[in-house]
C-alpha cells in the first residue's frame, strides 16, 4: 500500500480513537467509532485477497450494525432524558441496549462469532490493531455508561470466558486461537468493570502488552498455522524460549504477569462476596489454558533432531525489528512483583 | 535466609557462563556449596516458633527439614542428569540445569514464604519449570499427556484455594503466618462456610496426592527424566503436605467433621495403590504407586491434627522423600542401561550389578519401614495415632504396612534375584557417580536414626 494512503489510514485510526476519548457528546461519540471502522476497512482489505475482502465484509457488517444500533441508542436515550451526555443513563433500556451495542463492537460473547473469522482473514499487523487498538474505544464508553445494575456485564464478562476458552480448543489456525484469546480476555475485563474500573484498565492494558507480543513473535516467523509454529526452533532458537513463556502468561500462571489481573479480579470479587461466580470465570479460564499449552507442546517441548511435523517456508526478508519484541516480552514475564506499584498507578 | 536464596539465584548466571568443560563440575560443586550451607537452618535457637525471621521469609521446625530436603537435592539431581544430557548440545544443557536452579529457587521461597498468598504464587511457581522438563526431556510420546494432566489437576485444585485465601483476607486483613492463628474464624452460612474449607484444602490433598485425585502422579512420575522424577517424588509432594500443615491452622472448628472422607479415601488409597503396586509390570510406575501410597499415609496423619501425627508426618515426609529418590535413581540406573522400564527385562541383577544390588536392597528396606530408620518412626507415629484416633483405623494401616511390605519385597526379588535374562550378556557396571548419588541419597537417611530431633517439627 502507497505510503501516503497508509499513513492517512493510520492517523484516522488514532483520529477516530482520540475523538472518542474526548468526547461527551453521543454524536461525536459515536463518530470516533465510525471513523475507527472506516479507516481499517482499506487496511484490513490490503492484500486483496479473496479471503480478506471476505473478512473486511464481514467486519464491516457487523460494526456498522453495531454502530447503528449505537447511535439508535444514543439518540432514544437523548429523547427519553433530554440530555446527549454520554454519562446520564438511567434508563434501563438505553443502557442495556448501548451495552450490547458495544459488546457486538468488540466480540463479546453471545456476539463473537464474528470475531474469529474475520481475524482469520487479515495478517498479522491488522490482527493485532483489530484486537488491541480497535477495542479501547468502545471500551471507554461501556466504562462511561455506569450502568445501574452489573448484572448485565457479569453475564457478558462469564459467557465470553467460558466461549473464548471453549471455542479455541479446537482451532489449529493460530489467527483464531488467538481471536479466541482476545474474547476470553474482554470476558475478564469486562466481569470486573462494573465493580472497580481501575482494575478494567489494568486487565486491558497488561492484554495489550501480552497481545502484542504474542502477535510480534508470529509476526517475526510469520507462522499462521500450528504447524509452521514447529519450525521456529530453526528460525529463531530464542523464541522457543520466550514465546512458551508469553502463553503461559496469558494462560494467567504465576509469576507471569498474565496472573496480575486475574489475582485483583479475583480479591475485588472476593471482596463483593461473588465467590461461586469468581469460581466459575477461575476455572473457565482454564480452557483456554489448554490450548495455549498445546500451542508450547507444537512449538517447544517436542522437538526431534528431525522434525516431520513441519513443513520448511522460505526465509525471506531476514532484517527484524524486535525492539517492541523484546520490551513487551520482557513486560510479559517479568512484571508480576511489580503488582503494587502498577495497582497504585491506576487512577480511577 | 538471603544467604542460600541469593547464591541459589547466583547460580543461574554460573549456569550460562561457565565453560563447557567445567559445567558439570562447577554447577555440582556449588550446589553441594549451597546444600551444605542450607544445613545451618536445622539449628534452631528457639524452640517454640520462628527463625531466621525476616518479614517476608522465616523457617520454623516444620519448614526446616523441608527446606534443607530442598538444598540437598539440587547437586542430586544435577549429579543424576549428567549421563543422560551429555550427549545433548551445551545450550540446552545449560537450560535443563536453570529449570533445576530455578525450582530451587521457586522451592526455597515456598516453605519459606510467611505470607499465604506468597506461598500460593511460588506454590504455582514451581508448575512452570516442571512442566517444562516432563514435557521437553521426557522420553516417551506420552510426557505431553502426562504433563497436561500434572498441569490441569494441580490447578483445578489450586484456583479455588486462591479464591479462598482471598476471601480470608477479606475478613481478616492479613494472610501472615504470624497473625492467622489468632484470628477468630470466618463464619457464614454453614454451606458456605464448608466450601470454603474444601477450597483451601482441595489444592494439597490433589497435590499430595489422595487417591482419588492422584492419577496424574503415575503419568507425571513415569515420563519425566530422572531429575523431574526426583524432585516430584521428593519435594513437589512434600508442598502439598506442607500447605496443608500450614492452613489447617485456621480451619479449625470444621476439621474434625469435614475430614472424615478425607482420611478414609487416604487409607483406603493405602491399600489400593500397594496392591496396584504387586501388579505393576513398569518399574518406575511401582515406584509412583508407592508414593502415592505413603503420602496416602501422610495425608491421613495430618487431617487428624494430633502433635504425635504431625511428627510422624513430618518425619515420613522427610524419609519418604529420600527413600523415593533413591529409588528412582535406581531405577534410572536399569533405565540408561536397557532403556526399559519393564521389570521383566532386567532381572536377576544381583549376579550382573551386584555393587547396584546393595543400594537397592538398602532403599527397599527403607521403603518397606524396616526398623530403626526413620520411614518406620514416621509411620509408626502416624499408625498410632491413627490407632488413636478411631480403632478401626488399625486394619486399613495394618494391611496397608503388609501390603507396602509386599510389593517392596516384590519390587526387590522382580529386579534382582531369579535367573538374568538371556538377552542380557554385560551391562555397563555401576559408575562411581551413581554410587556417589545413591550414597548420598541414603547416607543422610541412615544418619537421621541418631538425631531424629533435626526432623521432628514442633514436638520439643
Amino acid at each position: 500500500m502507497a505510503p501516503p494512503i497508509y499513513s492517512a489510514l493510520i492517523i484516522s485510526l488514532g483520529l477516530g480513537t482520540t475523538m472518542t476519548f474526548a468526547s461527551t457528546h453521543w454524536y461525536l461519540a459515536w463518530m470516533g467509532i465510525e471513523i475507527n471502522t472506516l479507516a481499517i476497512i482499506p487496511l484490513m482489505a490490503q492484500n486483496h485477497i479473496p479471503r480478506a475482502i471476505e473478512a473486511t465484509t464481514k467486519y464491516f457488517f457487523v460494526q456498522a450494525t453495531a454502530s447503528a444500533t449505537l447511535l439508535f441508542a444514543g439518540i432514544s436515550n437523548a429523547f427519553l432524558t433530554g440530555q446527549w451526555d454520554i454519562t446520564y443513563t438511567p434508563y434501563t433500556l438505553t443502557s442495556t441496549l448501548i451495552t450490547l451495542a458495544l459488546a457486538m463492537k468488540i466480540g463479546l460473547a453471545p456476539l463473537h462469532s464474528w470475531m474469529p473469522e474475520v481475524m482469520q482473514g487479515l495478517n498479522l499487523l491488522t490482527g493485532l490493531i483489530l484486537s488491541t487498538w480497535q477495542k479501547l474505544a468502545p471500551l471507554y464508553l461501556i466504562y462511561q455508561i455506569q450502568p445501574n445494575n452489573p448484572n448485565i456485564f457479569i453475564a457478558l464478562g462469564l459467557l465470553s470466558i467460558i466461549v473464548g476458552g471453549w471455542g479455541g480448543f479446537n482451532q489449529v489456525q493460530l489467527r483464531k486461537i488467538l481471536a479466541y484469546s482476545s474474547i476470553a480476555h474482554l470476558g475478564w475485563m469486562i466481569l470486573i468493570l462494573s465493580f472497580s474500573p481501575p482494575l478494567a484498565l489494568l486487565t486491558i492494558i497488561i492484554y495489550i502488552l501480552m497481545t502484542f507480543s504474542l502477535f510480534s513473535s508470529f509476526m517475526l516467523t510469520r507462522t499462521t498455522h500450528i504447524n509452521s509454529l514447529s519450525t521456529t526452533w530453526a528460525k529463531i532458537p530464542i523464541l522457543t524460549v520466550s514465546t512458551p513463556l508469553i502463553l503461559l502468561s496469558l494462560g494467567g500462571l504465576p509469576p507471569l504477569t498474565g496472573f496480575m489481573p486475574k489475582w485483583m479480579i479475583l480479591q475485588e470479587l472476593a471482596k463483593q462476596s461473588l465467590c461461586p461466580l469468581a469460581t466459575m470465570a477461575a476455572l473457565s479460564s482454564l480452557f483456554s489454558l489448554y490450548f495455549y499449552l498445546r500451542l508450547s507442546y507444537a512449538m517447544t517441548l517436542t522437538m526431534p533432531p528431525n522434525n516431520p511435523a513441519g513443513t520448511l517456508p522460505w526465509r525471506l526478508n531476514p532484517r527484524h525489528n524486535t525492539l517492541p519484541l523484546a520490551l513487551t516480552t520482557t513486560s510479559t514475564i517479568c512484571l508480576l512483583p511489580m503488582t503494587p506499584a502498577i495497582m497504585s498507578l491506576m487512577p480511577f | 535466609m538471603l544467604k542460600i536464596l541469593i547464591p541459589s539465584i547466583l547460580l543461574l548466571p554460573s549456569t550460562w557462563l561457565t565453560p563447557q568443560k567445567y559445567l558439570w563440575t562447577t554447577t555440582l560443586s556449588y550446589s553441594l556449596l549451597i546444600a551444605s550451607a542450607s544445613l545451618m537452618w536445622l539449628a534452631t535457637p528457639s524452640e517454640t516458633g520462628w527463625s531466621f525471621l525476616s518479614c517476608l521469609m522465616a523457617s520454623d521446625p516444620i519448614s526446616t527439614p523441608l527446606l534443607v530436603l530442598t538444598c540437598w537435592l539440587l547437586p542430586l539431581m544435577v549429579l543424576a542428569s549428567q549421563n543422560h544430557l551429555m550427549l545433548e548440545p551445551i545450550n540446552r544443557q545449560r537450560t535443563f540445569i536453570s529449570l533445576l536452579i530455578s525450582l530451587q529457587i521457586f522451592l526455597i521461597l515456598a516453605f519459606s514464604a510467611t505470607e499465604l498468598i506468597m506461598f500460593y504464587i511460588m506454590f504455582e511457581a514451581t508448575l512452570i519449570p516442571t512442566l517444562i522438563i516432563i514435557t521437553r526431556w521426557g522420553n516417551q510420546m506420552e510426557r505431553l499427556n502426562a504433563g497436561t494432566y500434572f498441569l490441569f489437576y494441580t490447578l483445578a485444585g489450586s484456583l479455588p484455594l486462591l479464591i479462598a485465601l482471598l476471601l480470608l483476607q477479606n475478613s481478616t486483613g492479613t494472610l501472615s503466618f504470624f497473625t492467622i492463628p489468632y484470628l477468630p474464624s470466618t463464619c457464614s452460612t454453614p454451606w458456605a462456610h464448608k466450601m470454603w474449607w474444601t477450597a483451601c484444602l482441595l489444592a494439597f490433598l490433589i497435590k499430595m496426592p489422595l487417591y482419588g485425585a492422584h492419577l496424574w502422579l503415575p503419568k507425571a512420575h513415569v515420563e519425566a527424566p530422572i531429575a523431574g522424577s526426583m524432585i516430584l517424588a521428593a519435594v513437589l509432594l512434600k508442598l502439598g503436605g506442607y500447605g496443608m500443615m500450614r492452613i489447617l491452622i485456621i480451619l479449625d472448628p470444621l476439621t474434625k467433621e469435614l475430614s472424615y472422607p478425607f482420611i478414609i479415601l487416604a487409607l483406603w488409597g493405602v491399600i489400593m495403590t500397594g496392591s496396584i503396586c504387586l501388579r505393576q509390570t513398569d518399574l518406575k510406575a511401582l515406584i509412583a504407586y508407592s508414593s502415592v501410597s505413603h503420602m496416602g499415609l501422610v495425608a491421613a496423619g495430618i487431617l487428624i491434627q494430633t502433635p504425635w501425627a504431625f511428627t510422624g508426618a513430618l518425619i515420613l515426609m522427610i524419609a519418604h522423600g529420600l527413600t523415593s529418590s533413591a529409588l528412582f535413581c535406581l531405577a534410572n540406573t536399569n533405565y540408561e542401561r536397557t532403556h526399559s522400564r519393564t521389570m521383566i527385562l532386567a532381572r536377576g541383577l544381583q549376579t550382573l550389578l551386584p555393587l547396584t544390588a546393595v543400594w537397592w536392597f538398602i532403599a527397599t528396606l527403607a521403603n518397606l519401614a524396616l526398623p530403626p530408620l526413620p520411614n518406620l518412626m514416621g509411620e509408626l507415629m502416624i499408625i498410632t495415632s491413627l490407632f488413636n484416633w478411631s480403632m478401626w483405623t488399625l486394619i486399613l494401616t495394618g494391611l496397608g504396612t503388609l501390603i507396602t511390605a509386599g510389593y517392596s519385597l516384590y519390587m526387590f526379588l522382580m529386579t534382582q534375584h531369579g535367573q538374568l535374562p538371556h538377552h542380557l550378556i554385560s551391562l555397563n557396571p555401576p559408575h562411581s557417580r551413581e554410587h556417589l548419588l545413591l550414597t548420598l541419597h541414603l547416607l543422610p537417611l541412615l544418619l537421621l536414626i541418631l538425631k531424629p530431633e533435626l526432623i521432628w517439627g514442633w514436638s520439643a
